[in-house]
Order: structure tokens, then C-alpha cells, then sequence
């Protein structure tokens, strides 16, 4: 080899890419694999021109550690199969000292979790390949990684820990350890729907569920691909046709100036004359003759001066309701009841915007403050949370175990900690959310895990008690 | 109506108040439109006879030749259309002819309700709905009466709507009910009482509980209105409500509540025109406020006859007109077999009440009552609800809203033995558990 590399320089350098000395391998074995320490200057820089020289170096440093080839025995690589459709990696060949904390069995078959393929790609104990060509790390980055197995988030999170030498388990996947020859199909149930074999998980976000489907105004079907059944038409259909009205709706108004009425009170009736009515429509067909009502018009009762006004001092209210130009415009009773419940809205409406209009309202409407009408308050206090929280967005995402060489992933015992990860820049959880994970996690403590550019940091909440007086 | 015939009585006599009586009775003359009153004195009875012509008692003709018997208290008016000659047997307090009736109006109103009616039939409408108002002693009820009779002698089907508490027409006192009109009321018995639907109210006047006197108006009138859904006939005949004679304060805002709740198409406004211009002023436009007099008739019933003409309505629901056709029973009721409530609690001072709540919640609440002495005499319904329906709110919404099946009186009370001897108009067992107490006393003596 030597001899030929002094011959042709060129060809060298291709032999000297495609087959690796021995000092070269010794070379790159013996090298440091540590990542260069990064202070926090990084993030506060002072723009002088000292500190950026520095601050250069460390990232070339660092670039260069990243870029540089690994270098593994091939009988050390244990050799795997990347299955998009299941998002699971299986084992080819004999699992090595990390199945005792990562993986499970599926019919028969040793699998890894794409996040756990991942991280033993990146310490180079396996090579994943994909129909029949190894992955790059950069691919199984591309690849591994998404929205329904792990984000990139959660993986630097569970990378981070692994390195620190923890042993970390998805949180939901504690059920599918146990049943490790469930069938294939379960298993993919448990990769999709990740929510489905966590009962605890799915029962807890039940009501929330149903409240914000109330809330929206909707009604929780529970089989949506059963609308076509012909059992299910029966309540379709009674919704969908319109419901007759309780009172028949009159379009139409009396036409009094047609229908005559013997009125007394009206103008001029003191020498109205009524006509004889059609005999048609009196009984036995009689026959009456016209009727003067100005006789009749001095015997009514006239209280009216003194007592009209008595009640108007009493009550006040001297108009009459149809001065109202809107009143006028009705022309029956259901449009004057639907007038006068519309203002009767507007006037609750009419209370201060701040008050009742934005996002907080008050606990209690005053009206509501009945004994008999409490259960509705508090009905309305689960309906009406500030802002339903997206069950998928906060969830518990890792259990985390201390590195103990008796560990066993049929039985791992209780978690030291549970893992909640989330982003420095997304939204901080609200009390709902923090309360709901601690409540789901049970007795073992929650952690919060902050990414911030790759910088992890931990977080947890200490319950204490208030202290008392003691007499 | 078959009956009828359009030819004016040929044997017409001389026009005159009273004349010579014939056969035991005096004989009266009736010229065309006026009209004979009597009152029937305390203790007597009074048979009156048509020997010719026509005549009608509140709108419900007389058989020629059949002796109608009245009894004491009664007072009562034959008018006619075409002149009659009557006669009456018997003692009356007064007995005199008058020419001065405000019938020919009264027949105008009708006439003009016929022809909302008609109309009505012809565009697939509802009918008209009246409402009947006034002071007391005025004549709602005979109005009423009067219009319903002459609607249903047209072959229409008119609903009574009645919600006067304290005198009602169609079951005992302390009741709302209404009452599908089939026949014109019998002249002595009045309209014949075949399932008419019947809310409990507990007490002779609004007063005592306006919350719950409206909220069985609006029971009332949603039932109504599912009726005439159903029923076309119904529907184009229309109701005619009467209403109790307090027209001031709250018993003036019942009115409007009712007018509103039964949206009524015109308002008959008896005898006052300060009600007449409030209503006028209170009701929208498109209701139809028309004002009447009273019929110069009308006497003014005193305290003592009001509770009377209760004890008898009472009487009769028991024991039939005149107290001979129906036959109650009495058995024992064990006081663990019913449950008794009383609509509304009594009321508390406001200072004492919880933060935010309101009176009015007490006076729709029910209040069990537990068997004592004091409930001896007392008047209970027999509320329809059914008894195995439990849960506290849901139930006591039904038991108010659930019509009444029927009456019982308590006559005696054994709180040793845990049981009230009861008067019913049924054989024992009682068709229902909840019952509900009223203010009202029965005492069977008679």
C-alpha cells in the first residue's frame, strides 16, 4: 500500500479514502470524542473582537468533532431494519448490551424505537439500513423522527439523559412491555394512536373532551362511521325536519276595520250606529235590527279621572307601549314576544364589556345566585374554563429510571421521575395543565424538560404544605 | 238548533210586565229583545215554562213546554229575540221585565268573533281569542257563557278558558281549568263538565300566589295551543278566557301576563274604561280592546253569597247537581300511603335570605306537609303525576305543572292511628299518591 501511494499521488488519495490504515483506524479510535465544553458567552456576546475569535473556535472545534468519521468495528454494529409503515426499527441481528434497557419484542422480533435506533446509531452500536442501504445519521434524523414518534424536542431530551446515563422509556409504552407477543396489529394500534393503549392516559382526557364538544355546541357522536347505519336515521331525521311551532305561526292580523266590534271606548261611538249583523252568523238565523250605542255609552262606569290618576303615580308609566315605532311594526304576538325578548336580552347585555365580555367572566351570574339553580352554576363553572387546554399538546413524555444494573424491562419499577418536555418558546402550561400531569403521573414526581437551542434545562414543582397555627 | 225555526211566535200576548199568572204561576209577556229576571229566593225553588215564542237562558235556548226548576240563589234572566210568553212558578224575590239589556252589543261580538271564526276556517287559521275582563259582579261569567253558547249552537267548538280561582264554572274553587265546549250549557246546569283539564291553585284569589297564578295561565295556554295543533276544530274555534274581577296591581299585570301567554286576539273589557284605556295602552296594537256595558242585571253578590255559591260548587262535585246524583264514598287514607304538599312556602323577610336569592323562588316551591288535625275539612287534589317519578327538582316541576285528576275532603284525621278519613268520588284506592293541599274548607253538612 505504501509503495503505491508514492507512485501515484492521485490514486493514493482515493485509496486512501476507500481502504483505512492502520494508524489512521488507531488514530481516529484514540481520539476524543468529547464534545468541546461551550460556556454561555455563546449566548451574550459582547461583539468584541476577542470574544468572537474565541467563541469561532470553539464552534469549528466543535464542527469539526461532529463532521469527523466514526470509526466502528463492523462486528461490533448490530445491523437493523428502519419500517417506515410501523415507525419501528428491527433488529437483523443479535441485540448487544443495550437491549437490557431499550427495545421490546414484537411476534417473535426485536424492535427499537426509532428514538432509541437513533441514539445507538449516534454511539455507533447500530446500523440501520433501508431497503438495503445503511442510513446516515443525518438520514435517521430525517427519517426517525416526527410528529408521531418522537419530535426533535423529545429526542434531544431523551438523548441528553441517555448519555448521562439514564435509562429513559416512553411513558405510554409501559402496557406494550408487558404484552410483548401481543399481535401485529395491536402493536400498530400502540405506534399510531398512541392514546389507545394508554387507558389511564385516554380516560382523563374523556371529560375534557366532551366538555369542549358541549361547549362548541356539539354533540359527541360515538360512531362516526356508523352514520349510514339505518338504526341511526330515526334521530337524523327528526332533527333534521324543521320542528313544528308550538304556537302556529300567524302571518296574518285581523283586519278590524272589516270585523266591527260594538266598542264603547272608541271614538264617536257615542253616535255610532252598529249595523244589523249577517244573519248567517247568529244563532237560529235571526234577525236584529241596528244598534245605537250612544245610550249605551252613558251608562259605563267612569272612574277614569281619579283613579287613572292614581295608577299612574303607582306605576309611572304613562306611555304607551305602541308609541314605540318597533312595537308598531309588529303585527302579531310572536313578533312582539320575540321584540320583547330581545330587549329583555339587550338589557342583560348592557352591563359592563370588561366585566362580561372578555375571556374571564364572573364565576356567578347574580341572577343564578338561587340555592336551586347552584348545581347549574357550578355546571357552568366545568363548561366554562378560561381555555381548554389541547390534550395532545401537554402530555407526560418519558419515565426516567436511575441506572441500576439489576434493571429489567419487564419490570422496571417506579420511575424516579416522570418527563414533560416542551420548548422554551412555546407556551408556558397553565396551572390546568401542570395540575392534570401531576394528577396523571400519580405519586411519582413530574420534571419539566426546557429545551432552549439544544440547552436542556430541568424544572419541577415542590408541593408543600401551609403551615398551620397550632394553639 | 234543529229545533228552531225562523217564524216569530204567532200567540204573541199584549205587552206587559206582569200578568195574571196561569196554571199555579205567573204568566209573563216578553216583548222582542227584552228580558225576564228573577232571583230565586233562600230556600225556594222556582220552575219556569215556555208556553210560546223563543227564549234563551245566558244563550242557551228553552224547550217549549219543560219546566225548568231553579233553585234558591239563582238568579237568573230569559231574554228573547223574537217575544215569548213565560211562565214562573214559585217564589222569586223580584220578578220584572226588562227592556234595557245590552244584548243587541253582546250579539254584535259575536257576530264579530263568528266572522274572525269564519275567516279564520277559510285562510287555515286559529280562531279568535278572547279574553273576558272586568271588576267583579259584572257579568265575565255570563258573557262567556253567552258567547260560547251561541259559538257552539253555530256548530263551532269553542274552548272556557277559566281562571277565575275563586268562582270557577267548571270545577271547584281554587282551580284553573278549561273546558272544550261540545253543547250549549244545559239552562240550569250550566256547561256539562266532561273531561275539562284542571290545574290546582290552592286559594280563592290570585293574590295568595301570583307566581304560580301566572305560571298556570302559561300551562294552560301552551296546552291549549298543542290542542288546537291537533284538533282543527279547536283551533278555528278559538277560547274565551274569563278572568278573575281583581284588575288592579298584580291582579292588572296577571292580565296582561295572560293575554300574552294565550296571545289573545281581542279583549272584552266589561264595564271600565280606566281598565279599558290601560289595556288599551299596555297591550299592542294589534289586540282589539272593545269596551261593553254591563247588563243593567247584574246584582252585586256580598262575601257571605261568594263563599256559597264555593260550598256549592263544592257540594256539587261531590254529590251531583242538587245533591242527588253522584254518591261519594268515605274511606281511611293511611298517611304513609300519600304524600301532601302545599304550593309555596311562606314567605321570609328578605334580610334573612342567603346573598343573591330571590323571594319568588319560595312561592313555586313545594312544601311537604305532614298530617295533622288542622288538615280536617281541607280541600286536596289528587295531582296526576305519576308516583313512581322521583328527584327533587324534576318532581316538584311535575307535580306543578301536572293537571288534577280529582278532588278529596278531608273530614276526619286520626293522628293515633296514622290515618284521615277522606270523602271521595271514587271508591278507595285513591288513583294517585301526591296530593295537594288548599287553602279552601269543605264542611259536609248538608
Amino acid at each position: 500500500m505504501a509503495t503505491n501511494a508514492i507512485q501515484s499521488e492521485p490514486v493514493r488519495i482515493d485509496f486512501c479514502d476507500e481502504l483505512l490504515s492502520s494508524s489512521k483506524l488507531f488514530q481516529s479510535r484514540s481520539r476524543s470524542h468529547k464534545i468541546p465544553v461551550r460556556g454561555q458567552k455563546e449566548f451574550l456576546p459582547n461583539d468584541s473582537e476577542r470574544q468572537k475569535a474565541r467563541l469561532q473556535k470553539i464552534l469549528d472545534e466543535h464542527w469539526t468533532t461532529v463532521t469527523e468519521e466514526r470509526v466502528e468495528r463492523v462486528g461490533n454494529l448490530v445491523n437493523a431494519e428502519w419500517i417506515p409503515e410501523k415507525k419501528i426499527v428491527t433488529l437483523q441481528s443479535r441485540a448487544g448490551k443495550f437491549w437490557q434497557t431499550m427495545g421490546f419484542s414484537d411476534g417473535g422480533k426485536q424492535c427499537l424505537y426509532p428514538e432509541e435506533a437513533l441514539y445507538l446509531m449516534e454511539c455507533g452500536n447500530v446500523q440501520v439500513f433501508y431497503q438495503d442501504l445503511p442510513l446516515s445519521i443525518q438520514e435517521g434524523y430525517e427519517s426517525f423522527l416526527s410528529a408521531e414518534t418522537v419530535t426533535y424536542l423529545q429526542y434531544q431530551v431523551f438523548g441528553h439523559l441517555k448519555r448521562l446515563g439514564y435509562v429513559v422509556n416512553r411513558y405510554n409504552n409501559r402496557l406494550c412491555n408487558k404484552k410483548s407477543t401481543a399481535s401485529s396489529e395491536v402493536s400498530t394500534g400502540r405506534h399510531t394512536g398512541e392514546n389507545k393503549t394508554n387507558v389511564q392516559y385516554s380516560s382523563l382526557n374523556y371529560p375534557g373532551q366532551i366538555y369542549r364538544q358541549i361547549f362548541q355546541g356539539k354533540i359527541p357522536r360515538s360512531e362516526p362511521d356508523s352514520d349510514g347505519a339505518p338504526g341511526r336515521h330515526w334521530w337524523t331525521n327528526i332533527t333534521s325536519k324543521p320542528q313544528p311551532d308550538l304556537f302556529q305561526p300567524s302571518v296574518r292580523c285581523w283586519d278590524f276595520s272589516c270585523i266591527i266590534f260594538p266598542d264603547l271606548g272608541s271614538h264617536g261611538a257615542d253616535s255610532a250606529c252598529l249595523p244589523p249583523p249577517d244573519p248567517s252568523l247568529l244563532p237560529g238565523a235571526l234577525q236584529v235590527q241596528e244598534c245605537h250605542m250612544a245610550h249605551w255609552c252613558r251608562n259605563i262606569d267612569l272612574q277614569q279621572e281619579h283613579s287613572s290618576k292614581q295608577t299612574h303615580s303607582q306605576n309611572g308609566r304613562l306611555c304607551n307601549i305602541n308609541d314605540d315605532r318597533m312595537v308598531h311594526q309588529c303585527k302579531n304576538w310572536d313578533e312582539y314576544l320575540k321584540l320583547v325578548e330581545e330587549r329583555k336580552s339587550q338589557q342583560h347585555n348592557n352591563r359592563p364589556t370588561h366585566l362580561w365580555k372578555k375571556e374571564v367572566l364572573p364565576l356567578a351570574y347574580s341572577r343564578k345566585c338561587s340555592s336551586n339553580r347552584f348545581y347549574f352554576i357550578l355546571y357552568d363553572f366545568c363548561l366554562l374554563p378560561p381555555r381548554l387546554p389541547d390534550p395532545e399538546q401537554w402530555r407526560i413524555d418519558f419515565n426516567l429510571y436511575q441506572p441500576d444494573p439489576e434493571f429489567k424491562k419487564s419490570n422496571p419499577g417506579k420511575p424516579s421521575t416522570r418527563l414533560c418536555v416542551c420548548s422554551f418558546d412555546g407556551v408556558v402550561p397553565d396551572l390546568r395543565a401542570l395540575q392534570q400531569l401531576s394528577f396523571q403521573s400519580g405519586d411519582v414526581p413530574m420534571t419539566f424538560a426546557v429545551v432552549d437551542h439544544g440547552d436542556i434545562s430541568f424544572y419541577s414543582f415542590k408541593d408543600f404544605k401551609l403551615p398551620t397555627d397550632v394553639y | 238548533m234543529s229545533t228552531e225555526s225562523p217564524e216569530k211566535a204567532g200567540d204573541e200576548g199584549p205587552s206587559s210586565g206582569g200578568a195574571a199568572g196561569s196554571a199555579g204561576g205567573s204568566r209573563f209577556d216578553l216583548d222582542k229583545e227584552t228580558e225576564l229576571r228573577f232571583e230565586v229566593e233562600a230556600g225556594e225553588r222556582v220552575q219556569l215554562e215556555l208556553l210560546s215564542g223563543h227564549g234563551e237562558v245566558f244563550g242557551s235556548e228553552l224547550n217549549r213546554n219543560k219546566k225548568y226548576t231553579f233553585g234558591p240563589g239563582s238568579k237568573i234572566a230569559v231574554f228573547t229575540w223574537q217575544g215569548c210568553s213565560l211562565s214562573l212558578s214559585g217564589k222569586t224575590e223580584v220578578a220584572y221585565v226588562s227592556k234595557d239589556t245590552p244584548m243587541l252589543l253582546y250579539l254584535n261580538t259575536h257576530a264579530a268573533l263568528e266572522q274572525m271564526r269564519r275567516q279564520a276556517e277559510r285562510d287555515n287559521e286559529r280562531g279568535p281569542r278572547v279574553m273576558v275582563v272586568g271588576p267583579t259582579d259584572v257579568g265575565k261569567t255570563t258573557l262567556c257563557r253567552l258567547l260560547l253558547n251561541y259559538a257552539v249552537r253555530l256548530g263551532r267548538r269553542p274552548t272556557l278558558v277559566e281562571l277565575d280561582v275563586g268562582q270557577s264554572s267548571v270545577s271547584v274553587p281554587g282551580t284553573m281549568s278549561a273546558l272544550y265546549i261540545e253543547r250549549p250549557a244545559d239552562v240550569e246546569e250550566g256547561f256539562s263538565v266532561q273531561a275539562p283539564l284542571v290545574f290546582h291553585f290552592g286559594s280563592t284569589t290570585p293574590g295568595t300566589n301570583i307566581k304560580l297564578y301566572n305560571k298556570l295561565t302559561s300551562c294552560l295556554a301552551e296546552v291549549f295551543s298543542q290542542r288546537c295543533e291537533v284538533n282543527r276544530k279547536a283551533s278555528v274555534g278559538g277560547c274565551i278566557i274569563n278572568t278573575c274581577g281583581w284588575v288592579k296591581g298584580s291582579g292588572y299585570q296577571a292580565l296582561v301576563h295572560c293575554a300574552s301567554a294565550f296571545q289573545v286576539d281581542v279583549v272584552l273589557v266589561l264595564d271600565q274604561e280606566r281598565l279599558y284605556n290601560e289595556l288599551k295602552r299596555d297591550l299592542p296594537h294589534f289586540v282589539r280592546v272593545v269596551l261593553l256595558p254591563k247588563s243593567g242585571g247584574v246584582v252585586e253578590r256580598s262575601k257571605d253569597c261568594r263563599r256559597e255559591t264555593r260550598d256549592d260548587k263544592i257540594r256539587e262535585y261531590f254529590y251531583g247537581f242538587r245533591g242527588s246524583s253522584f254518591y261519594p264514598h268515605a274511606f281511611d287514607v293511611r298517611f304513609s300511603d300519600v304524600r301532601i304538599y302545599k304550593i309555596g312556602a311562606p314567605s321570609i323577610p328578605d334580610s334573612c335570605l342567603p346573598l343573591g336569592m330571590s323571594q319568588d323562588d319560595t312561592q313555586l316551591k313545594l312544601v311537604p306537609v305532614s298530617p295533622g288535625r288542622d288538615l280536617t275539612h281541607h280541600v286536596l287534589s289528587v295531582s296526576c303525576v305519576e308516583d313512581d317519578i322521583e328527584g327533587g327538582e324534576s318532581r316538584s316541576r311535575g307535580i306543578l305543572e301536572s293537571p288534577v285528576c280529582g278532588f278529596i275532603v278531608v273530614t276526619a284525621v286520626d293522628t293515633q292511628a296514622q290515618v284521615m278519613t277522606v270523602l271521595a268520588p271514587a271508591p278507595r284506592p285513591l288513583p294517585r299518591h301526591t296530593l295537594l293541599i288548599m287553602d279552601i274548607r269543605f264542611i259536609d253538612l248538608k
